[in-house]
């Protein structure tokens, strides 16, 4: 056995590790993700404040109320609540920069929903700017989140402030 | 022990059946019918209770900050004093025994969630150990459990099949529990045939591997008695923890399980283990049991009732199960064990566990009447 010491210090160990899941969507989102399929967007209703939670929860999470099972439909159009605009490339996707990435508010819903907002330059968007889903083509849909391709402007006046603030 | 401690009373414990995988609910899905059960129990709405505890792993969740997602279905709006452990959720009872000794809090609910079956436990719980010389080696709790098995067989003298005849005493008491996961009853000799998981660990020795969600809620005198009809008072409680490098303590005694004994015993005022009538141990292994009976000071077999839930071996939840001793102890001594009940229980030991081959004990003693004379 050798006494020598190492010439060159051990810096670091390098250990790689395997960590498979395999979630279950549980049944309240596969439903809302098949549906997401049909170009329909669900949600669930709070059985205490009646309000709108998007994508569908088992349970108010303001409330502590449970959430009616029967899901509802929602228009696939709604508000910018909130926006940004992105300089910096994010690891995995492939988007020309800079883009919007913004809270969207749909129609009846009691909170917002993250997405793009494309078709329009950046500087354009603003809080309260009216948006529409665009769908990937029919087909091409897969029953995930980016079946919504992005959400654009539908040229509909701007929403006062009060009727969204709540939802951001 | 001079302080004079407050007392502090489980009043309410809810669980789902243990399963092996629910295919249709995410473990927030999971939780929140538990959570509305035991503040049911209790007669109770989330805004009377002043806190909140939680034990879960992201590891297991296989995503950064997963236990943020049980904070929807806990009714922590408005905002809650809330804390997160990466521990069985029997640990978060204990902080919420320490915070109710500080007079800060009188309530606190205390919940268990996690899904085994989305990760590998046998990956994930690897990452407990020491990156540069034993997780490489791919131990797992199986294989780290048969080393502590053959070095306990060789100093005990213990043999297979007195291994057999533990699984089999745990296998029939958990045919008899509606929340266990394995509810068929198994001879030793049966159990002896089954094929070595890791010799000399049978298959039969080791507990499936399940989930559910757990709350317990725990409330200080003054509150407890109007929020439960029989609250079971906690008289002691302590834990302790080894070292992490499994070659660096023995493996065949528990000396931190002992110690956590001693000082719950001691502040509870219980001469020995054997002075109550129900024991739940977390023992993941028949010779985790005789190992926690050593330490406890309990016969290697007789003495009081050892899990008769069917402990560890019929259901073993990760995040849950020390929590379900807990709520075992307490489904006894409130007269809620059902099929399971042991006759007049009056005192119960429950422990709970974390990390390899025992490192980390928590013993609690529990009681149906609030002081002892």
């Amino acid at each position: 056995m050798s006494a020598e010491p190492p010439k060159e210090p051990v810096k670091y160990v390098e250990t790689t590790l395997r960590l498979p899941y395999h979630y279950v969507a549980g049944d309240w989102r596969a439903t809302y993700l098949r549906a997401l399929k049909d170009k329909r967007i669900l949600g669930s209703r709070c059985t205490k404040t009646g309000k709108v939670i998007v994508p569908p929860v088992v349970a108010s999470p303001e409330s502590f109320a449970p959430c009616d099972p029967e899901l509802v439909e929602l228009p696939a159009r709604g508000v910018v609540t909130t926006f940004c605009i992105v300089n910096i490339p994010v690891i995995g996707r492939s988007i020309e920069l800079p883009y919007v990435a913004a809270s969207v508010a749909l129609d009846g819903a009691a909170i917002s929903m993250y997405a793009l907002i494309q078709e329009c330059r950046p500087e354009e968007v603003r809080m309260g700017m009216r948006v529409e889903a665009v769908w990937k083509p029919d087909g091409e849909r897969t029953g995930s989140h980016e079946d919504i391709l992005y959400f654009r402007p539908t040229g509909e006046p701007d929403a006062p402030l009060a009727s969204f603030i709540d939802r951001l | 022990m001079t302080a004079r401690l407050r007392d502090v009373a489980i009043v309410g414990f809810a669980q789902l059946p243990v399963v092996a995988r629910d295919e249709h609910r995410m473990a927030a899905e999971m939780l929140y019918p538990v959570v509305r059960e035991a503040l049911a129990q209790c007669g109770v709405e989330r805004d009377d209770i002043d806190y909140q505890v939680a034990g879960s792993t992201d590891y297991m969740d296989g995503r950064p900050f997963g236990f943020v997602m049980a904070l929807d279905v806990m009714g922590s709006w408005p905002p809650r004093q809330d804390l997160h452990l990466e521990m069985d959720a029997a640990f978060g009872a204990h902080y919420a025994w320490l915070r109710m000794q500080t007079g800060e809090i009188d309530t606190a609910l205390v919940v268990g969630h996690g899904k085994t079956s989305e990760g590998e436990p046998a990956r994930v719980l690897n990452l407990q150990l020491d990156p540069y010389y034993q997780a490489p080696l791919g131990l797992d709790p199986v294989s780290t459990a048969a080393l502590q098995a053959s070095a306990f067989m060789a100093r005990t003298g213990t043999t297979d099949g007195d291994l057999a005849e533990i699984a089999a005493r745990s296998r029939e008491a958990g045919a008899r529990n509606p929340d266990a996961q394995v509810r068929t009853p198994a001879s030793a000799e049966e159990l002896r045939r089954t094929p070595w998981a890791v010799e000399p660990l049978r298959e039969g020795y080791l507990p499936p591997v399940g989930e559910t969600a757990t709350c317990l809620v725990l409330a200080a005198a003054g509150r407890a008695e109007r929020l439960c009809d029989r609250p079971v008072w906690i008289h002691g409680v302590d834990q302790r923890v080894e070292l992490q490098t499994l070659g660096a303590r023995d493996l065949t005694r528990s000396a931190s399980a002992r110690l956590a004994a001693e000082r719950a015993f001691q502040m509870a005022g219980l001469a020995a283990a054997s002075d109550v009538d129900v024991v739940e141990l977390a023992a993941a292994t028949p010779v985790e049991e005789l190992i926690l009976r050593e330490a406890l000071g309990l016969p290697r077999r007789g003495g009081p009732v050892v899990n008769p839930s069917g402990g560890p071996l019929c259901a073993n939840p990760l995040m849950s199960t020390g929590a379900i001793r807990l709520g075992e102890c307490f489904r006894q001594l409130a007269g809620r064990a059902g099929a399971r009940a042991v006759p007049g229980a009056r005192r119960a030991i429950a422990h709970a566990t974390q990390g390899h081959c025992l490192q980390q004990n928590l013993v609690w003693v529990l009681g149906t009447e609030r002081r002892w004379a």
